[in-house]
């Protein structure tokens, strides 16, 4: 709800984002931003399952209204000290979408995904934790 | 001073029986992690890289397959030589043995149609490319293509359980139709599903609310759980239903195979997994869709691979024979002496801080080991199959 709530005071804020589309398909997904970048994501299917393999669905905004580009994604489990066995794949669909394809979570716990974005030279990266039972 | 040790001793003998009675409470948050383990039994794999998976056809003709030595070099040795239904499919031995000896044990087939990775290694990335390796390995059954293909074109019965199955008759094609063998054989094998057992009927009972049925399983096994899902953090590898995640583990168990040379494990088990033409990736895999080859297409090379290898699941484990890859351990009581006591100096991977000796007490040992023997179940016996083609 709070996060919520100062998404959307950021908003009204920031006319320049109004054009970002944060409808996935399936409602809006999950949001994080930074300075530069919104982003939007949900995983498909949606509800991740230990064990079984999904993606995750991006959209990608910059503040300056410029091309945003997902350049990799990964997670890991910051309690456990490991990666995911998989490595993930990307594949652009346009208009600032994206679709990584091949993730695993295979234990239940505390996953933090990293999403490296750029829109010029600089990569940056951005974090969500995840918690799956 | 001197009564000292005797009243220890006494308040002990006080003490052991009424914990030993103490009902076990269980927290919502436990009740959905032993729910998890559940239910059993699964519902039916359809496996869609393999176009004959659960059809009645294919699973007649791979029975048939698997119990033919004539796939063999020598015609000596079929599947079921070490995967003997009586042994829960396995082969009562520490470790395997065909002409040769083998470095690995004989992993039971129960529940193998659910696994996404084959073998100790992960090297197969499906059931009937796993069932391809045993016949052309000359350490194993020393068949080849060709024999086997000929059978299926010459002998009547085979070539007409080919026929219905397939929908063709064989060809000329020996390859593919090894790889077709290979796909009976693993809709076959996919049926083969463990029992209930009381677990599971303790399982369903507590998710239900049903104390009284809940009741009636014993409070040693309930002890045990409670550690397995709880202190013991087992069942972070060992998860769900079957009690495996399907993916890869290092618990600190010895990869000496002899003085001077290692198992490698998971390493090795995905650089053959890549060299092999029979991967999701090649022209044998039937989907169309390309979902089935994910796991193959994104797998990720890592350091800690070396000396991993698959978490088995623990469905009928205290009936095998040995335990671990290597059959390093006899008895259940050492694997859980082992978890208890492990040296961490043992452990091959960075620190990965989910195996650490848990320092179980006597009591709690013995608690863990009945729960895991709630694990097994007697299977009805299997009656003989019906002929192929009447
Ligand atoms: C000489 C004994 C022997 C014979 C014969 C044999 N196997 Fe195996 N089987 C093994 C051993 C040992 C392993 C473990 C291999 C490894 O992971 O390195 C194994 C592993 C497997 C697995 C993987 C199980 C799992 O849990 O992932 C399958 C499936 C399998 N065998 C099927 C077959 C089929 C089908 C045949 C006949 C075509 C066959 N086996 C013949 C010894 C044998
Ligand atoms: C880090 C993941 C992990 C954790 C945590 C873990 N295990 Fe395991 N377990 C494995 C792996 C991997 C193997 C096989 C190792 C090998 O063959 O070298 C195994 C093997 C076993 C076996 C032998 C099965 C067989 O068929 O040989 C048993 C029994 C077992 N574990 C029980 C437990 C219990 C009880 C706990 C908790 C105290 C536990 N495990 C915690 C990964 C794990
Ligand atoms: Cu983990």
């Amino acid at each position: 709800m709070r996060l919520l709530a100062v998404l959307f005071a950021f908003f009204f804020a920031n006319a320049a984002w109004a054009d970002c589309p944060l409808d996935l398909g399936r409602g809006t997904g999950l949001v994080i931003f930074s300075d530069h970048y919104m982003i939007a994501f949900r995983p498909d299917p949606l509800r991740i399952e230990v064990g079984e393999p999904f993606a995750l669905l991006f959209n990608v905004c910059t503040k300056s209204g410029s091309a945003g580009e997902l350049v990799s994604v990964d997670a890991h489990m910051p309690e456990h000290k490991h990666t995911m066995n998989y490595h993930p794949s990307i594949v652009s669909k346009g208009d600032g979408r994206f679709r990584a394809e091949g993730l695993v979570f295979h234990m239940a716990g505390h996953w933090e995904i990293s999403i490296d974005v750029r829109a010029g030279e600089e990569i940056e990266r951005l974090t969500h934790d995840y918690y799956i039972k | 001073m001197r009564w000292g040790p005797l009243t220890a001793l006494l308040l002990a003998a006080l003490a052991a029986p009424a914990e030993a009675q103490a009902p076990v409470d269980w927290s919502e948050a436990e009740i959905r992690l032993v729910g998890q383990h559940g239910p059993w039994p699964p519902p039916p794999v359809r496996d869609p890289s393999n176009r004959i998976s659960d059809t009645p056809a294919g699973i007649a003709l791979g029975e048939y397959l698997f119990n033919d030595a004539r796939l063999s070099g020598d015609g000596l040795m079929s599947c079921a030589t070490c995967h003997q239904a009586g042994r829960d499919w396995s082969d009562g031995r520490a470790r395997g043995k065909a002409r040769a000896d083998l470095d690995r044990r004989t992993p039971s087939l129960w529940n193998v149609g659910h696994s996404h990775w084959f073998g100790w290694t992960g090297a197969g990335d499906s059931l009937w490319a796993q069932s391809i390796r045993p016949i052309l390995d000359p350490e194993e059954m020393g068949g080849s293509w060709a024999r086997v293909a000929r059978l299926l074109r010459e002998d009547k019965d085979l070539a007409c359980g080919y026929d219905r199955a397939f929908g063709t008759k064989p060809d000329s094609d020996d390859e593919r139709l090894l790889v077709d063998a290979a796909k009976a054989l693993a809709a076959f094998q996919a049926t083969l599903v463990s029992p209930r057992t009381r677990f599971d009927a303790f399982r369903d009972a507590l998710v239900a609310g049903d104390r009284e049925a809940a009741a009636r399983y014993g409070l040693p096994e309930q002890r045990g759980l409670k550690l397995f899902v709880g202190e013991g953090n087992c069942n972070a590898c060992h998860f769900g239903p079957r009690f495996t995640n399907g993916e890869f583990g290092d618990i600190g168990i010895a990869f000496f195979v002899r003085p001077g040379e290692v198992d490698s494990g998971r390493l090795g088990g995905i650089a053959a997994l890549v060299a092999s033409p029979f991967n999701l990736l090649g022209r044998y895999n039937d989907d169309p869709s390309g979902t089935s080859a994910r796991r193959t297409q994104h797998v990720r090379r890592l350091h800690s691979n070396f000396g991993e290898f698959r978490v088995p699941g623990l469905r009928q484990v205290g009936r095998s024979a040995a335990f671990m890859h290597n059959g390093g351990f006899a008895t259940l009581e050492d694997v859980v002496r082992h978890y208890s006591e492990v040296s961490p100096d043992r452990l091959h991977s960075d620190g990965t801080p989910l195996v650490r000796p848990l320092g179980l007490s006597a009591q709690q040992s013995t608690d863990l080991v009945a729960f895991l023997r709630s694990l097994d179940a007697d299977p009805p016996t299997r009656p003989a199959p019906p002929p192929l083609c009447p």
